[in-house]
Order: C-alpha cells, then structure tokens, then sequence
C-alpha cells in the first residue's frame, strides 16, 4: 500500500492505494466521484475517460499508482461552479444523452480532442470517438453535439435548455444536466456504508449435477462474510406465470455453463472472488443439449434439461396459428419464393453492467437494482423470499440502458436480497460484463423456413413459417417470444392466408429473452428479404410491390389485429424520395446498391404478463400550496426519456411549464404500479395514465375557480401558466390557481389510469401480438459491396417511424437512431458465439458493437398519424424502427451484387463465398 | 483478478533493470499497459510485481542516429504522426499505428509494447473461470490446443499491427538487460512458439527501434470486422526498395510474424504460395481460417498493385 496524492478537479486528495489498484476504483469507490463510470474493465467502452495532465486516460486499465501527484479531471470537473462547459451544453440541446451512462467518458473524450483539434471535420471527429461505446443513440446526435461545439459552439453559447411548450416541442431529457455532469446515480453508484459486496462462483459446466459444494476452506478466508448455495432460496420465479423455471442458484443441478452455483459476500470484492476460488463444486456432467436440433430430437434414455413437458426431448413451447388455406394460397400463387433462414444470437449490450444493493431495515427489503421492470420485481422478490407483498420495496435509479435486458427479476437479485437478511448487512453486487453476457436474456438465435407466395401483379397471396428458436436453458419471455416470432408477420401486408409454426427449445446455453424488436426482428428480416426476391422475379420495383399490399388504417389483420393510425405508406414515401430511390435502385454500379425494409410493431401488449384486474398503468399526481405538480409513476425511464415523456403530458394538459413538475417515478413503495418497460408500452399506457390524470386534476382545479368565481367551467382555459377565461373575468397566474383549489383542502391528490380496450379473437392464442396500437417504418440502406473481400460498408441509411405523434421529438430521434444503429450491429457484425456451450465474445472487444466509424449517415424522419387512442396521438418509436434496417441492408446488398442473404451476421467472409457461389454458377 | 503485491516505478533504465533482477521470479514490465492490465484482469498475467516503466524518459525520444531514426520504446503510438520524420519517410508506420485498437488507447500504449504484444486467441484470451470450463489449453499449461485439438504446439496469433510494417522496412531493436545492450533485427525476437512467443530474457528491455533512413515505399493492411478497436485477424506489409527487393510481412496469421523476402522480378503468385505455405492459420479468430488465408491473397495482389508491380 502506498499514499498517493492526486489533484482532482482542483482538490487535493491524499489516498491509500494497494498494488493491484486501478484508478477508476479508486476515483468511484475510495473518493466517491461516481461520474467515471465502468462498463467493460477493459478499456473496449471508453465509460471510465478522465484526464490525467491533460492528456485523457483509459481509467479502468490504469493502475492507480501510476499518476501519483497528477492532475485529474473527471467528469464532475468539466461544469464550472454549476454552469455547464459549452460540450455539455451541446449534448443536453442535441439530445446526445440517453441513459446517459457512456456520457462521462465521450464528454471527456470529445472534450480533449476539441481542446486539441480545433475545427475538427466530422470525419474526424467520428474518429476521434471510434472507442467510446455508445447503445442508445447511434452516435448521430453526439457526433452534431461536439461537431457543433467544436465549429462555433463556443463562440454561440447555448442557454436554451429551458423551452417553452409541452407536446411536440422538441427537449432533452429533464434529468440531461445531471447525467451529463455525471451526476446522476447508477445502481453501482449508490454506495452504502457497510456494504458487503458478493461474487459468484459460476458453473464450469452446461449441463451437471451436483453432487457436492465444498465452501469451508472460502468460509475460513477472512473477511467473508456469508456463501449462500442454491438450496437456500430453491423457489422458482421467472417473468411470465407460466415460465417460473429458475431459481437464484443452480439447486442440484446446472444448466448452463456460467449458471451461479454459488455466491460468496465478502467485505470487499477482492476477498469474494478470492474466496470463489477456494469453493470446491464437485460436478457430474451429463448429456448436454447445444443446438435447436439437439433438442427438438427425441432425448432416448437421456434426461431433459426441464422435467416438465409431456414429450421426451426438450421443447419448451410449441405455438401454432393458421387463418386462411395457406395450401391453396400456394396452389393458386403465380409465384412461390421458399428460403430458409438463419441468426445468431444477439445481446443487448447496454453499456451500464448488472448492479444492485439490498438491505433489510424495520419496512422489510429494500432493493435497488438496474431494471426495467420494478413492478415484476416486486412480486419475484415476496415469492422467492417468502415475504409479503407488502414489505418488499424496488427502487429503480438510473438506468445505463436496457433494450429488454433487464427486463426479466434476476438471480443476481434475489441473492444479494438473501444475503442482506441472512447477514443483516446492506449487500451490493455489480456484475462484470463476462457476467452480464451470461446473464444474457438476448435476441434467440433462430432458424426458419418460409414460404411466401404472391401473384404476378405484385399482390401476396400467402404466408407459411416454420420457426425454431434457441431459448437456452430458462423460460424468460420465451413463451411470448415463440409466438411474435409468427404473429407479428401478419401486417404490415394484408395476407388473406396466413399461418406459422413455432417451436421454442431449451438448450444448455444462457437464457434468451425479450430484446428490442422482441420476437420479430428475424422473422421480418427474412419475409423482407423474400418480398425483395419475389419483386425481382415478378420484374417491379419492391417499393411498388410492398404499396400494393400495404394494409390500410382502420381494419383488421387476418389473425384480428385492430390496425388504427398507419403510416407505412408516408413512411416508404418519404425514405424513397429522400435517397432518390427511382434513380439509384437498380442502377448503381456494381457493387454498390440501394435496399428497402418495412415492418411494424406493437405499442404497448393489450395483456398483462399477470392476469389480474390491475389498469396497466396507473399514475398519480400531486399538487400542493407551492404549485409544483408531483408525477408519481410507476413507469421505468431506462433511458429512453419516458420521465420526460410523462412531465410533457401533464405540461400539456394543464397549460405549464415543464420547471413546474417533478417527476418520481419506479419506486414501488412510493409510486402506483406500472407494468414496465416492455413491449414498446411506456409512451402509450403510463402517457394515457398520465393525461387521464392530468385531466382529473384538471377537473379539480376547474371545479374549484369555477365555484368561487362564479363562473361556467367551460370557460376557462389552462394556458401559459394561468388559468384564464376568454372575457378576462378570471385570470389566475397558476399559483393563484391553486392556491384556490387547495383552500380549506390542503394538498390534491388525483389519479389516473390506462387499461388496454378488448381486442383480438376468440381463438387460443389470439392475445399473442394484441396491441391497442401499432407502429410502422420504413427504411432505405445503401451499401458498397468489396467484391474482392466481401467486405460491406454501409453508406447511408434513410429511415421514417410512424410514432403517431411525436411528443418530444428530439427524443424520437434519438429512439429511431439508436434502434437503426442497434440494427446494424445485428445485421453486419454482432453475433454471440460459443464453444461446447461456452460464450466465446463475452466482452466489448469481442462482442462487435458498430463503432462511430462503422456507423453510416443516418438520416431520420418522423411520420405522424395521430394515433386515435394514443395520448396525444403517440404510439411507439423505441422498437419497432429496428425492424426495416437489417433487410434493408440485406436488400441492398442483392441489390450491389445480385446475392441473397439468408444468414446474420453477414460476415465479409459469408458475401464473398456467396460471390464466388454466383460467379461458379453465372459461369456454367 | 491477480493482485500483485508490488508496484514499481523507476525513472531510469537502470533502475529498471535493477528492479527485474530483484523481481526476476515474478514481474512483469508495464509500458503503456493497455495489454497487460487486461490480461491480469483476466488472470492470463499472474505476475505479483509490476514494474512501470513509463516514466522512463529516456525511452521516449524519436532521434536520427547515425544511418537510422531510433524510435524510443515509450514513444506512444499516438505520438508517432507528429514527428515529422517520420510522418514524410515512414507513412506505412503511422497507418499502422493508427489501425492499432481505437484513438484513447493508441495515447497510452506505447510502440515497444506492441512489437512485443502478448500473442492472442480466442480461446485463451479469457477470464480464469472460461478456461477452466474449456479446459485449459497449452498457453495456460493445460495439455491441448483448442483452436486445433493437437498436442504439440500453439497457434496463439501475433497481433502487433506495427511489428509487421517494421519488419518490412528491415527494422532493428536496441535490447537492453543488466550488463548488456545488442542491436537484434527484430524479427529475430519471435520464436514462433505460441506458448513463449517472445525470445527476449524475461528482464531484458527494449530501448528503441531503430529505422534505416534508406526506407522503402511499404503498403500496409488490415482485416478486422470494425473500423476501430478489434485486433488483427490478417495484417500484411509489403516493402518494396529501391533496389527491387521486396519484403512480405504478415501478422495474424501465425504465433510469429511471416517473412517473405523477394525481388520485383520474381513470381508474386509464388511469393503468395510461399505466404501461404509458411502461416499456421487455425480457427481462433473472428473470421474462419479459410478467410484469412484468401484474405492473404486479395491483400498481396492488392498490395502488389499499389506498389505497381502488377496491372
């Protein structure tokens, strides 16, 4: 140990630091400067930037001892006695903050290069920011905050964060200024006194029993604290009633490699991992299941990885719909296009790992965890921990990113939860990112063949899938994966014969589950790719084609969908005229082309996970003498600005300004229940509740100035922070206002509700895909093609979303960006890869997230319809926009060189063999 | 996780090489360090001593000696294109240096640290529990290879970007131990052994790179499935001089760089096979075996091209 000295921020610290010690743990966890932030240990994210004498310095792979005596500047430095540097300015205004979590590190980044490289180009600048990882934005927003920052920014300083207006003015995020100084609390920043901190002892093998944990010699290490095994907590739990097929640690058995066998709390996180090592698991592996075939195959004498099931092999779940003949539908088809599919598995990699505190206190548990899903929480944790509803609190903090993938209660969770009651110590827990990737609960790889059959005139005539999903070895979503895996292909087309088969199965590998565009993003790819075939062979254009098919607004799908606002047409019409597709689309050179997507996504799943007579999302507000309007939401912002979205509609509704309202939201003890973040629901379901109260208070209010003053309530009017008639008879500023509606009173309370109308069929599985809404898009990729190396660049990608009406549609944008970057990942580079059940990529260098510089223009277009039933007219934009992406690259790719992919990721490797393939047959 | 016990910092070579020899059972140099934290995170660097050597500044300079620029070891890859030598006689370098992970990185690791980068595959690269579920393989005294299933050897991949460019411009190195300094080529250094990549005395250190001045015109080249961070899957550098000679390095391809000397006037189809022929490519990358080594190919003809030596 050794005492450094650093200068951060301007202040002096002297410090002990150990040998192995590295500067972000030593800045976060011993001087408390939480804003660095950790999200890969391996200097593959760029989160953990601070400046070390000026010179910016990877600090998660710095040893602490290096920089004795030096200057720091951290994130927390950058602001300068509470005004925002001109950088951070730019990110609030631009909307470059999202969750937020990788914010610190490309402030400091961006901020450096700047100060170094003045009027930077934007090429340079892409790649000034080329090792900083952003999951939220598709960097087009960073890039125009530094571009603008760096190329008069300085000069023309912006204080226009405060704007006036409420719906359909674009704003950042109403906590932008604190995320971007780094001062917003993460689930690892909450530090707790006392704290004890656990790691795992994971499985070394997919699939074994048991036979015996040997924790004495761990137990025996000083400082640990506690080791808790499976057999502690052997209850099941899982996010749908019908998957509750996990507990918190292997009991028995494992059945994946990585699974927790068992967790170990020390008083620090060196003691636990040393003590990791020290527990002897003895194993008996038995026959492993790896593949989707392995396990849809008869299992003979084997055993199953789940008992239940009533055949013998390892099918989870098995989903089929038929509407229509799709046996004559193919008979009379002039032409029939039949392709087979496969997609890797693809994670979420939100850039804030897994992290969460426990502690027991005289209200029962307290857990504060990186989730998206407080409510669902909520309940595993009473039934896991055998406690009641009632002395069970969740407390969401600020989410670094989520797509789905915390979307699911944990084993993670219920184990620190375990260990705070068996120890009666608040107990912490941050996962590394190995972890989080075998945490998993991403995109199922999948395979699938389909047939897809149209006329001559360009009109589909049928539809027939047949699906198998690889759901690894727990339940998760999986259930409602299988079936949008086949249900949502019913639109964006009519299709009058219309059927799927799915098959879900587990296998000896990390769970899969809900991911943005949950169920449908393969499927669509694949009949997008299909109706791209079938154009070329009918000879018409595959804009055209997909016109002629569109489903209207206002109808029903085959399988009952109510279809409302659509706006796939302005959506295609808008990507076509803006990439000049007439004149590119099938003209280019070779080698170079352009490609079209479509797709659609539910807004909000009409079903409850849980039946039960709950609203989907209940909101309260509060107002009292000071004016300031309380949002209590149970709705979990995970970055995606749903605090912000909320605080807009009530603006909205009671004519005030945003400085006006408080949003407190995810909080089980404190805020009415909100299903989640899930299914693209939050903008929909929490923004009707939200507008359902608002009006409820409005009515209050209205109720109140009407009856002292006499006057009609449908007089008066709520705007710019009055309530006003148009005669002027009254005209309250709005604290006169409500000093009236509190008279002899005191604080109003009102609340509000959304519950989904009664949709969809009378038929088993008729609920799967039922939306009171949908979303539609299109979007357009150009693509040159290497026909030496197979190498792809994307050049361009030209996308429009149907979010029926955009509330704050600087956030919008920012969703539709971030769902086309993901998009691109899955389309060119991501994929998780494995080795005899072993995740091969599970880090950020090996893991292939598409860079600044692998990330093409983007150029986003909001399409408004006005949804009937959405508040204000808005339906979802955070999924369903990533959707068109990835076949739009692959169509454009047939388009540059004539190739058909069938196979995500496209690998050069894949386009160049495929190239030769066509070259060998042309030559025949 | 291994937490070493003892931290080091010398501000001279000396005292460096001093600080090795007391440590000589277990230390491990930390340059930049970009590497080799990574790899004790991972538990691959199980050295209970570091010695921090980047506050040697005598190890940063960039000067011409005699008939050659030396390089200093600590010179950060970062720095490399600003020195003006070396941005108008040695542009493969820079392309090089710049093509190493992403821009944060390249300004803390240093050009020593990447000529002697630890060999890497997917296989090994690794935290300690991955590695114990797959078994250990030879690179961490387990008994098989994984990438191949054999025995025998090691097919950990050479990874340095810069090395490849250096080696085709007839580079040297300035090896430095306790009582001893030699000017080796660096291509001598590398075993070609997977396990023990490196021939350097684990105390030895290297002072500079040095550079004839007589340079050649050097094309270089990459494969990696991004435009930033990844590592080499193929790195390739063809030198061509003044007098016709030709010099084919690759990287990626082999647990040591692949030499490939020539002239203008042989075969180049046969200077392939030849490449070809002497890289022990194995499945342990992000791309197939069988792609990296067409990748081979298409980057020779392209790069012969460039050099207009072929149509």
């Amino acid at each position: 140990m050794k005492q450094v000295t650093y200068t951060i921020n301007g202040k002096k610290h002297s410090v002990i630091v150990q040998e192995h010690e590295l500067l972000s743990a030593v800045i976060r966890d011993k001087l408390g400067l939480t804003g660095t932030k950790i999200g890969c240990s391996q200097g593959s994210c760029g989160a953990c930037t601070v400046l070390v004498n000026n010179e910016p310095v990877l600090s998660c792979i710095t040893p602490a001892l290096r920089f004795d005596n030096a200057e720091i500047t951290t994130i927390e430095g950058v602001a300068l006695n509470n005004e925002l540097h001109e950088l951070q300015e730019k990110f609030v205004e631009k909307g470059a903050v999202q969750c937020g979590f990788c914010t610190p590190g490309m402030v400091m980044t961006a901020l450096d290069y700047v100060n170094k490289h003045p009027n930077p180009t934007i090429g340079e600048i892409k790649e000034a920011l080329s090792g900083n990882v952003c999951r939220c934005t598709g960097y087009k927003k960073i890039i125009e905050a530094v571009c603008e920052f760096a190329n008069g920014g300085k000069e023309n300083k912006t204080r226009n964060i405060h704007i006036s207006g409420a719906v359909g003015v674009g704003r950042p995020y109403i906590e932008a200024t604190k995320k971007v100084q780094g001062l917003a609390d993460y689930a690892d920043d909450h530090q707790i006194k006392n704290a004890l901190h656990v790691r795992f002892v994971h499985s070394l093998y997919p699939h074994a029993y048991i036979d015996d944990i040997d924790t004495s010699i761990a137990n025996n290490l000083p400082g640990v604290r506690y080791i808790a095994t499976g057999k502690e907590l052997p209850i099941p739990f899982g996010v749908l009633p019908i998957s509750q097929d996990e507990t918190a640690m292997a009991v028995d058995k494992t059945r994946y490699a990585g699974e927790i066998v068992a967790a170990i709390a020390a008083d620090n996180e060196d003691i636990a991992s040393e003590a990791c090592k020290l527990v002897k698991v003895k194993y008996r592996p038995i026959k492993e299941y790896l593949s989707i075939d392995d396990s849809l195959n008869d299992i003979g004498n084997n055993e199953k990885i789940h008992e239940y099931g009533k055949f013998n092999n390892n099918i989870h779940k098995k989903a089929e719909l038929r509407f229509g003949d799709q046996e004559q539908g193919l008979k009379d088809a002039d032409i029939v296009s039949k392709m087979s599919f496969q997609f890797e598995g693809i994670n979420h990699g939100f850039t804030e790992p897994h992290a969460a505190t426990a502690y027991w206190d005289e209200n029962g548990l307290t857990l504060i965890s990186a989730t998206q899903v407080t409510h669902y929480l909520h309940r595993a944790l009473a039934k896991v921990l055998e406690v009641p509803l009632h002395r069970v609190r969740v407390i969401k903090p600020y989410i670094g990113g989520g797509f789905g993938g915390k979307g699911d209660p944990f084993p993670h969770e219920m184990i620190v939860a375990h260990i705070a009651r068996k120890t009666g110590k608040p107990v912490s827990v941050k996962l590394t990112r190995e972890e989080v990737f075998l945490t998993n609960h991403g995109r199922h790889p999948s395979r699938m063949t389909i047939k897809l059959g149209a006329n001559n005139d360009g009109i589909l005539k049928v539809l027939d899938a047949d699906i198998a999903i690889d759901g690894g070895a727990y339940g998760s979503f999986g259930v409602v994966t299988s079936y949008y895996n086949g249900v949502l292909l019913q639109a964006p087309y009519r299709l009058d014969n219309f059927g799927f088969k799915t098959y879900r199965v587990y296998t000896n590998k990390p769970q899969c589950g809900a991911m943005r565009g949950h169920g449908a993003v393969n499927s669509r790819f694949a009949v997008e790719s299909m109706i791209d075939d079938i154009a070329h062979k009918i000879d018409m254009d595959p804009i055209e084609l997909r016109k002629k098919n569109f489903l209207d607004s206002n109808t029903l799908t085959v399988g009952q969908y109510r279809i409302t606002s659509n706006g796939s047409r302005e959506s295609i019409d808008k990507v076509a005229e803006q990439s000049d597709w007439k004149n590119k689309h099938g003209k280019l050179e070779n080698g170079h082309g352009l490609g079209v997507g479509c797709g659609f996504f539910i807004s909000g799943s009409a079903l409850p996970i849980i039946w039960n007579e709950l609203p989907q999302s209940t909101v309260h507000l509060k107002v009292d003498f000071d004016g300031r309007v309380l949002i209590t939401s149970g709705a979990n912002d995970i970055g995606q600005g749903s605090d912000t979205m909320l605080a807009i509609i009530v603006a909205e509704v009671l004519g005030i300004s945003m400085d006006k309202i408080y949003v407190l939201a995810a909080d089980t003890l404190l805020t009415p229940v909100d299903l989640g973040s899930y299914s693209s629901r939050v903008t929909f379901m929490a923004g009707n509740a939200a507008k359902d109260a608002a009006e409820n208070l409005k009515k209050e209010i209205t109720y109140a100035i009407a009856t002292k003053k006499a006057i009609d309530p449908a007089e008066l009017i709520f705007s710019k922070n009055s309530v006003y008639s148009n005669d002027k008879s009254v005209n309250l500023p709005w604290d006169q206002a409500i000093e009236i509606v509190t008279a002899n009173r005191g604080a109003v309370n009102v609340s509000g509700k959304y519950i989904s109308p009664k949709l969809g069929g009378d038929f088993k599985g008729a609920g799967a895909g039922l939306s009171p809404s949908y979303s539609f898009g299109s979007c357009i990729a150009e693509v040159k093609v290497d026909l030496q190396t197979g190498h792809v660049k994307l050049i361009n990608v030209w996308g429009a979303h149907d979010c029926g009406k955009a509330l704050n549609p600087l956030a919008v944008e920012g969703q539709l960006e971030g769902s086309w970057h993901m998009g691109i990942g899955q389309a060119l580079s991501e994929e998780m890869r494995y080795y005899n059940g072993l995740l091969v990529n599970n880090n950020f260098l090996d893991y292939k997230i598409p860079t600044t510089l692998d990330t093409p223009n983007i150029h986003t277009n909001i399409i408004e319809t006005i949804d009937p039933e959405g508040p204000f007219g808005a339906k979802e934009c955070g999924e369903g926009a990533i959707h068109p992406v990835i076949p739009a690259i692959a169509n454009a790719i047939y388009d540059a060189v004539g190739i058909r992919i069938t196979k995500l990721p496209i690998k050069s490797e894949d386009v160049l063999s495929l190239l030769q393939e066509k070259k060998l047959i042309e030559s025949i | 996780m291994i937490a070493e016990k003892k931290y080091l910092q010398p501000h001279t070579i000396a005292d460096a090489l001093l600080f090795a020899q007391q440590n000589v059972d277990s230390f491990s140099y930390l340059a930049g360090g970009t590497d080799i934290i990574v790899n004790k995170f991972q538990g691959n660097n199980v050295s209970t001593c570091l010695i921090d050597i980047s506050q040697i500044a005598e190890l940063k300079n960039i000067v011409i000696d005699g008939n050659c620029l030396k390089i200093g070891s600590l010179v950060r890859l970062d720095d490399l294109k600003k020195n003006a030598h070396i941005l108008e006689r040695y542009p493969a370098l820079i392309h090089s240096a710049n093509a190493v992970a992403s821009p944060m990185l390249r300004k803390t690791a240093t050009i020593g640290g990447n000529i002697l980068c630890e060999n890497r595959c997917m296989f090994y690269n690794q935290s300690d529990w991955w590695r114990e579920a797959v078994g250990y393989c030879l690179k961490c005294d387990g008994d098989i290879c994984i990438a191949t299933g054999g025995k025998k050897a090691c097919f950990s991949k050479f990874v340095s970007d810069t090395a490849p460019v250096l080696i085709s411009m007839d580079a040297y190195i300035e090896v430095l131990d306790w009582n001893s300094s030699t000017i080796e080529p660096l291509e001598s250094i590398y075993t070609g052994d997977g396990i023990t990549p490196l021939a350097l005395p684990a105390t030895s250190l290297i002072g500079a790179i040095l550079l004839p001045l007589d340079h050649p015109i050097t094309i270089f080249k990459k494969l990696r499935p991004r435009e930033a961070v990844d590592f080499t899957s193929l790195t390739t550098a063809v030198s061509l001089y003044e007098s016709g000679r030709l010099k084919v390095v690759l990287g990626g391809v082999d647990p040591k760089p692949i030499v490939i000397q020539g002239t203008i006037n042989d075969d180049f189809e046969e200077l392939i096979k030849n490449a070809l022929k002497k890289s022990r490519t194995v499945d342990n990358d992000y791309y197939s075996r069988a792609y990296r080594r067409e990748m081979i190919k298409v980057f020779l003809q392209q790069s012969f091209t460039e050099l207009s030596l072929r149509p």
